[in-house]
């Protein structure tokens, strides 16, 4: 038995469940950060899951969910530079990164 | 005809005069017054200094200053603020307005003479009168062919002259005329001497609107301007504090009751003319009269009862009269005006002038205007018996002339004499109050010279016929012309009425009249011989001569006492303030001579019935010396002076004040008459508990209700506002809870719908 897109589909919605829980559950905005990158990559297994067991032509010849992948990677990446940039300017200011903590926008 | 079809030009003039001051001289006078203006500033200052140190516990403050020509001007709590001299723009207004009326006057008699046929400039006009102007408009843009919108016709301004116009030009020019040239005396040195021409004018050209009005709308705007004219006037002493010890409101109070009082009487008059123009579709006093035979009898009696009302209001009959006492406050020529020609005379005027549609109506509306002008006639001739004030004497009689004009209107319903009954007495009456009017106005003036103070109450004067000749003559005149004493104005005029009450069979009527008119000689005699019998002494001989007693002075409210004012003996420091007075100037004699002339002879005018009334029978010497009912007239009439001259100059006063003080029947029956039947009294309870109990109830379901509405909208979106931003906790991880949660919901949701719903 090989793998099937079950097998990958598994893989995907465990690895947005655990990124879910760490974006959700952690106090530390570092953690949250990851949590969410986390998640980004379980939908990019998804997507690359779908892309190579699809079968229908002609979407089958096509290659949109590799290309959407390297795109989600892309977009992370720059994502993950701002997200850090942002924490460590939070914490020159505010000397914490808990996220618990951070609430300017409190009623 | 060119005589008649300029005779709008009567109607312009005095508006001219008008605008020409408000825009001219006093316009000028405000430019050019820089340097007089400080002068009285100045002066007012140095009084407020004065003011400080009461003498003598009086509760008047005399204020002495000398004048830029060393005359003294004396102030009373700067009460009417006097000014040293006249600027030239204020005299030119005088001198203006004066020319300008005796123009219109004189083309106002030319008219009368020639309509009489006395002289002959033009022929005759007809029956039915002419058209002055007539413009018409569309009451809106969305018309049809024939000029009408939503059914109804065009509204139209259009001025009318006939014989009972005419009439009225008379009156209203000659007395405005005639007070114009008089309060150049009275008025000489009041500020706002200009405003008050101003005025005038604008009085005497609110009345000939309504002189002239082709309509109703025409008249209803005429009537609006009366009454505003009227509340200027009234009021135009603003500074004057009212008097509790003489029962006197403030000039500013007065003013604004006669305002609000006419506003109710109003509020009938344009329902009913708004009845009769939804039911027939037009206001005109020419048409109405047929127009109305189509429309529903009852109705027409409403209508026509509730435009009395407006006449009940303007005219101070009984339910609304309560204006017309304090608007005694306003200056004398004023109310000369008010009760001669201009605002009084209107309601019983309108009612002439609508006499034909009132006759189409159910018999009810004649009789509830000759109902209400007897019961008014005999109700002001009773309360009159008893007032001390000169002036609310006089105020009183013409409630009660008014009462017998409104009673011949009544009762000529289905004779021939048509609106010339209440007419007759309305031009005699106009002559012979404005003479009344302008005497107590040459009395004030000088008793005002002579003791420094507003002094109104007969009882506090007396002996001034030596001292002022003309006036006493011309008040004596004027005394016998509204008793009916043979051959002066009111034998003929009231004396008809009371007779034709008697031969349409309105027998109750005749006796209230007749009783009115042995009433009416008293109190006028009483009045004449209060003020200007006796013999004369210090001051006042009344209450200095031989048979009077002692000189008084009114002191004030006494606690507790009912009868409001009492007087007190004159110290012998108050004594040497007061000096003799004296004859007024020529200015205020000089219209006191000319009204004498017409308040003797103007009811001799015999054929004014059918003047006013085509195929009216005409009064002849003969028939009314045949009549008994003349001579019983004359009789009462008699009494009446008689009665007067017992009590007042043959007895001293004190002892009738005792008879009637010992007797309780007397004293509470004096005190009622006092009191005015405690009408005043009785709409302050009305109002305050009625009205005022009204508000307070609406004032609660503004408070309670709409702002409530209001304001509770407001909390309840406050308090959810206020709960519901707990949500918003700023913590980025509470968001995503609430997102992904939410997708997750919608994904079971979905999954449910696609697995369980097929």
């Amino acid at each position: 038995m090989g793998l099937s897109l079950n097998h990958f589909l598994v893989l995907g919605a465990l690895l947005f469940c655990i990124g879910l829980y760490g974006a959700l559950a952690k106090r530390n905005a570092i953690a949250v950060l990851m949590g969410i990158e986390i998640m980004l990559n379980a939908v990019n297994i998804t997507m690359v899951g779908f892309a190579f067991y699809n079968t229908v032509k002609p979407w089958s010849t096509y290659l949109t969910g590799q290309i959407f992948a390297i795109f989600i990677i892309t977009v992370a990446a720059a994502e993950a530079a701002v997200a850090l940039a942002m924490i460590i300017s939070i914490y020159r200011k505010r000397n914490t990164v808990d996220v618990g903590e951070i609430n300017l926008m409190k009623w | 005809m060119a005589l008649y079809e300029y005779s709008w030009l009567i109607l312009l003039s005095p508006l001219f005069a008008f605008a020409v001051i408000i825009f001219g001289t006093r316009m000028w006078d405000l430019a050019t017054r820089g340097r007089v203006a400080s002068q009285p500033a100045h002066e007012a200052e140095t009084h407020a200094g004065h003011n400080g140190h009461d003498e003598s516990g009086s509760d008047v403050e005399l204020m002495h200053e000398k004048g830029p020509r060393g005359e003294d001007l004396i102030f009373e709590n700067i009460e009417d603020p006097k000014v040293p001299e006249l600027t030239p723009g204020a005299k030119i207004s005088g001198y203006l307005s004066v020319v300008i009326m005796a123009l219109a006057c004189i083309y106002a008699w030319i008219l009368l003479l020639n309509t009489a046929g006395l002289i002959s400039v033009a022929p005759l006009l007809p029956t039915q009168g002419i058209s002055l102007t007539q413009i018409s408009y569309a009451w809106c843009q969305n018309i049809d062919a024939t000029n009408n919108c939503f059914g109804l016709g065009s509204y139209v301004i259009a001025f009318h002259l006939d014989n009972l116009t005419i009439v009225m030009l008379v009156v209203v020019t000659s007395i405005t005329l005639l007070v114009q040239f008089y309060s150049q005396g009275y008025m000489e040195r009041s500020a706002g001497y200009a405003r008050f021409y101003a005025y005038l004018s604008l009085f005497a050209f609110s009345m000939l609107t309504i002189v002239f009005a082709a309509n109703f709308l025409v008249i209803f705007i005429g009537w609006e301007l009366v009454g505003l004219s009227s509340y200027l006037l009234i009021g135009f002493w603003f500074n004057k504090k009212r008097k509790p010890a003489e029962d006197r409101l403030s000039p500013s109070s007065a003013s604004i009751e006669a305002f609000i009082v006419n506003r109710v009487g109003d509020v009938g008059f344009i329902i009913g003319i708004m009845i009769l123009f939804v039911s027939t579709g037009t206001f005109s006093f020419s048409q109405l009269p047929t127009a109305v035979m189509h429309m529903d009898k009852a109705v027409l009696t409403v209508a026509m009862i509730l435009i009395f009302c407006g006449a009940i209001g303007k005219s101070a009959q009984v339910p609304l009269h309560v204006w017309l006492p304090p608007a005694m406050e306003g200056p004398t020529p004023v109310s000369a005006l008010i009760h001669a020609a201009t605002m009084v005379a209107a309601g019983v005027y309108m009612v002439g002038r609508t006499w034909f549609i009132f006759a189409a109506a159910d018999p009810l509306a004649f009789q509830i205007v000759a109902w209400i002008g007897g019961i008014s006639a005999i109700f002001a001739a009773s309360i009159a018996l008893v007032q001390t004030d000169f002036k609310r004497v006089l105020a009183f009689s013409t409630i009660s002339q008014l009462g017998y004009m409104f009673v011949g209107m009544g009762i000529a319903a289905g004779t021939a004499y048509g609106p010339g009954l209440g007419m007759f007495h309305l031009f005699t009456h106009a002559f012979f109050k404005a003479l009344l009017f302008l005497c107590a106005g040459s009395v004030l003036y000088a008793l005002h010279h002579a003791t420094h103070k507003e002094t109104q109450d007969m009882r506090v004067m007396g002996g001034l016929g030596p001292m002022m000749p003309i006036t006493a003559i011309a008040w004596l005149i004027g005394t016998f012309a509204i008793g009916g004493f043979p051959f002066f104005d009111s034998f003929f005029s009231k004396d008809n009425i009371i007779a034709v009450a008697f031969d349409t069979g309105n027998y109750a009527l005749w006796a209230i009249t007749l009783i009115t008119a042995g009433l009416t000689s008293f109190y006028m005699f009483r009045a004449f011989i209060l003020a200007f019998g006796g013999k004369g002494g210090n001051w006042g001989g009344l209450w200095g001569g031989t048979y009077r007693g002692k000189v008084y002075r009114i002191a004030g409210v006494e606690e507790g006492n009912q009868d409001k004012t009492y007087l007190v003996e004159m110290s012998p420091e108050e004594k040497e303030h007061v000096k003799v007075p004296h004859e007024s100037p020529l200015t205020m004699t000089i219209p006191l001579i000319l009204l004498m002339i017409p308040s003797i002879f103007a009811g001799d005018w015999f054929n004014f019935y059918p003047y006013i009334q085509a195929g009216a029978p005409a009064l002849t010497v003969r028939d009314v010396l045949d009549d008994w009912k003349t001579w019983a007239g004359l009789a009462v009439s008699l009494i009446g002076f008689t009665w007067a001259y017992v009590m007042y100059a043959r007895v001293e006063f004190a002892r009738i004040h005792d008879y009637v003080q010992n007797r309780a029947f007397l004293r509470s029956a004096h005190r009622v008459l006092l009191h005015k039947y405690y009408v005043d009294e009785l709409y302050n309870l009305l109002i305050r508990y009625v009205v005022f109990g009204f508000s307070h109830i609406a004032q609660a379901f503004d408070t309670y209700v709409v702002d409530g509405i209001v304001n509770g909208v407001a909390r309840l979106v406050t308090t959810i506002g206020r709960d519901v931003r707990h949500v918003e906790t700023g913590r980025v991880q509470a968001y995503m809870i609430g997102f992904f949660g939410g997708v997750a919901v919608l994904a079971i949701l979905v999954f449910a719908l696609v697995t369980f719903v097929k």
